[in-house]
């Protein structure tokens, strides 16, 4: 039987090469990073939601079970260079020179963070008190604890800045659409900062806060409820700094008070918005899969009615590529695809 | 009876009546202050669709009140906190015509400096949309002309003639509109700048610059206001546009 080709490494890829390694495929992963489980690895995420497990715990035992597995080839620091072929008996060349004959592909190539310096009014590279949220992720994870850049000292206060790089029309239509995870992290991580420094007062300024399904009330009624995190409803529209007292001043307008605002804060984290990766960007043009118009995100064909196959016949797409998305969410459509790959390859599943 | 949060009741609100009935029964005394309701009962919707359907006016439907123009918004931030673009946009989309009005009195403030329009998210074209509401305002006659409304007809003709802006005439245009007394050259009927009274303001305004400027510049500027120049074929294209200005509801 015809093996697989899974691109991309991430919740979504290894969640596709762990089932179909599983179900007896043969398959192989190439990663164009040195290691496996993508963004959240890669960037040192602290603590996930919605479950407050660590990417370790959930994304760990992924890893081991892709590695494990004698079915499927991992093949790190590569990436797909070129596929010719047809539906079924594709030729893929890899960037390490290799050539594979594949009856399928599974694209996970995933997404990439927005870059705050594209919004110059939110000072983000001019103050070192503006940081991301991906910074203060790494602050828990990686250095245990938290401070400010610019002396090294607890802050007295935090600001969460939300929909930086989302919903935005001013960044081009791009980044039109919403993060899906922004609103929901800062709940968990503001909840986070009370917990561990009471002293630290946190301030989250949103439009709206989405933090759907059941994430309600662990990522929005408990930071108020249980820790005190405070929400003002107004967005940022300017950070400046104060040399008097070397504070940062969050520009707003408090819509509720109905009262411009310029309030004095030691640490402001930017809540990142995603964007397609540069990979999927690349892949979509190799293998000439529809993207959409706008945000560049893969999209699904109409016709199958299901998310993940694509407008190629033998081509499946599954987590961020096609748009924001949670891990285990990224996950179950990674099976999802495997699921699909496999099928179409008419594989005979004996469990 | 007293009133306890007098700060919440606004006096248009407070009815006070020396003798009260109610269903025939006599209260007068403690009973005769009655505050009306702050309910909101209704919406005029056509207010907002008239919004749109001006030119000026078609990307208020864009609007999501994050309030990113009014954070920028330098006469919100530093003159009067009542002068709110996103509030304003909200109110007129509802059609809350008691609320706008209210805010009459500061709504002609903005300085058009275009921060709010440069920065909104959504692409509403702030400043355009508040010109839009206070047309619609003033057609409703629920506010006044505003006053620098009579300065952009001045300046609007003022590019419809000469398919350029032609600083000389427009400025003492104006001045002479102010009321002040300006020497015409005999021929063309326009003003001669700087020759007739001239507000002191302007010639401090005008005496600084010149100072430091580059003496080429100076006699083009001074060409240009003697001799009027107009864009090339401009009579031809002057018809067109005002044709179509007028059509699109665009020339006041
Ligand atoms: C700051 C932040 C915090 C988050 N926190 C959470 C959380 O707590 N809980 C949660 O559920 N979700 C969270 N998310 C969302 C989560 O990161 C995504 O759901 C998840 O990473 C999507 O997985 P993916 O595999 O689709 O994509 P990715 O994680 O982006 O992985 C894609 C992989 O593909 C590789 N790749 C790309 N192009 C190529 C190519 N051409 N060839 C080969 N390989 C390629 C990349 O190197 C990468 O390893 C967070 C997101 C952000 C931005
Ligand atoms: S999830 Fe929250 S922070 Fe992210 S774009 Fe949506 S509303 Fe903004
Ligand atoms: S910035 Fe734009 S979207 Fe935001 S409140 Fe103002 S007009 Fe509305
Ligand atoms: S153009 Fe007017 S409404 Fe907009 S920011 Fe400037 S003053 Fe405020």
């Amino acid at each position: 039987m015809k093996s697989v080709l899974v691109v991309g490494g991430g919740p979504a890829g290894i969640a596709a090469a762990r089932a179909l390694g599983r179900l007896g495929v043969s398959t192989v992963l190439v990663e164009k990073d040195g290691q496996l489980g993508g963004n959240p690895i890669k960037n040192n995420y602290h603590t996930l939601i919605p479950r407050k497990l660590k990417p370790s715990q959930v994304i760990g035992p992924y890893i081991k079970d892709v590695e494990q597995n004698p079915n499927v080839k991992v093949l790190l620091n590569t990436e797909l260079t070129a596929c010719e072929g047809e539906p079924g008996d594709f030729k893929v060349t890899l960037s390490n020179g290799e050539k594979y004959n594949v009856g399928a592909i599974v694209v996970a190539t995933g997404f990439e963070h927005f870059d705050p310096r594209r919004k110059g009014e939110l000072g983000y590279g001019l103050y070192p008190d503006v940081i991301t949220n991906l910074e203060l992720e790494r602050m828990f994870s990686v250095e245990g604890k938290l401070y400010r850049p610019s002396n090294g000292q607890l802050p007295k206060r935090v600001a969460f800045v939300f929909c930086v790089g989302s919903r935005d029309r001013q960044l081009g239509v791009t980044n039109v659409h919403c993060c899906r995870y922004g609103c929901a992290l800062s709940g968990l991580q503001g909840s986070e900062i009370r917990e561990h420094y009471p002293d630290v007062d946190v301030f989250c300024y949103y439009m709206d806060v989405r933090t759907y399904g059941t994430w309600e009330y662990p990522f929005y009624w408990a930071p108020q409820e249980q820790y005190g995190v405070r929400y003002v409803r107004g967005r940022i529209a300017e950070i400046t700094y104060s040399p008097a007292d070397g504070r940062l001043r969050v520009k707003h307008e408090d819509t509720i008070v109905q009262r411009p605002a310029e309030v004095p804060m030691d640490l402001v984290v930017l809540v990142l918005g995603m964007e397609p990766s540069p990979g999927t960007k690349k892949v979509a043009k190799i293998l000439g899969l529809a993207q959409d118009p706008d945000s560049q995100f893969l999209v699904p064909s109409d016709e199958s009615g299901s998310n993940i196959v694509s407008n190629k016949p033998g081509i499946f797409i599954a987590g961020a590529c096609k748009g924001p998305i949670d891990i285990e969410s990224s996950f179950s459509e990674g099976e999802a695809a495997a699921a699909e790959a496999a099928a179409f390859l008419g594989a005979k599943v004996t469990v | 009876m007293a009133i306890h949060e007098r700060s919440l009741v606004e006096p248009e609100r407070i009815l006070r009546k020396e003798r009260l009935v109610v269903d025939g029964v006599d209260v007068s005394g403690d009973w005769n202050l009655i505050i009306m309701p702050r309910v909101i009962n209704d919406y005029d919707v056509d207010f907002g669709k008239d919004v749109l359907s001006q030119p000026e006016g078609k990307t208020i439907n864009q609007c999501y009140q994050c309030s990113y123009c009014t954070a920028s918004c330098p006469v919100h931030n530093y003159w009067d906190e009542r002068y709110n673009p996103r509030h304003f946009i909200y109110l007129a989309r509802l059609g809350m015509i008691d609320e706008l009005q209210k805010r009459a009195d500061v709504m002609w403030r903005c300085v058009s400096c275009h921060k709010c329009t440069h920065r909104c998210p959504k692409g509403v074209l702030v400043e355009e949309v508040l010109k839009a509401i206070l047309k619609v305002m003033a057609k409703r006659g629920i506010i006044e002309e505003y006053p620098s409304k009579k300065f952009d007809k001045f300046f609007t003709e003022s590019v419809l003639e000469y398919g350029r802006i032609e600083d000389g005439e427009l400025l003492f245009g104006w001045i002479e509109k102010q009321g002040y007394n300006v020497v015409k050259d005999p021929i063309l009927k326009k003003p001669i700048p700087f020759v007739g009274e001239t507000p002191e303001w302007l010639k401090d305004l005008v005496m600084k610059p010149i100072k430091s400027m580059n003496i080429g510049f100076l006699v083009l500027n001074a060409k240009h206001m003697l001799f009027h120049p107009k864009t090339k074929n401009w009579s031809k294209f002057k018809q067109v546009l005002r044709k179509v200005m007028q059509e699109e509801g665009a020339l006041h």
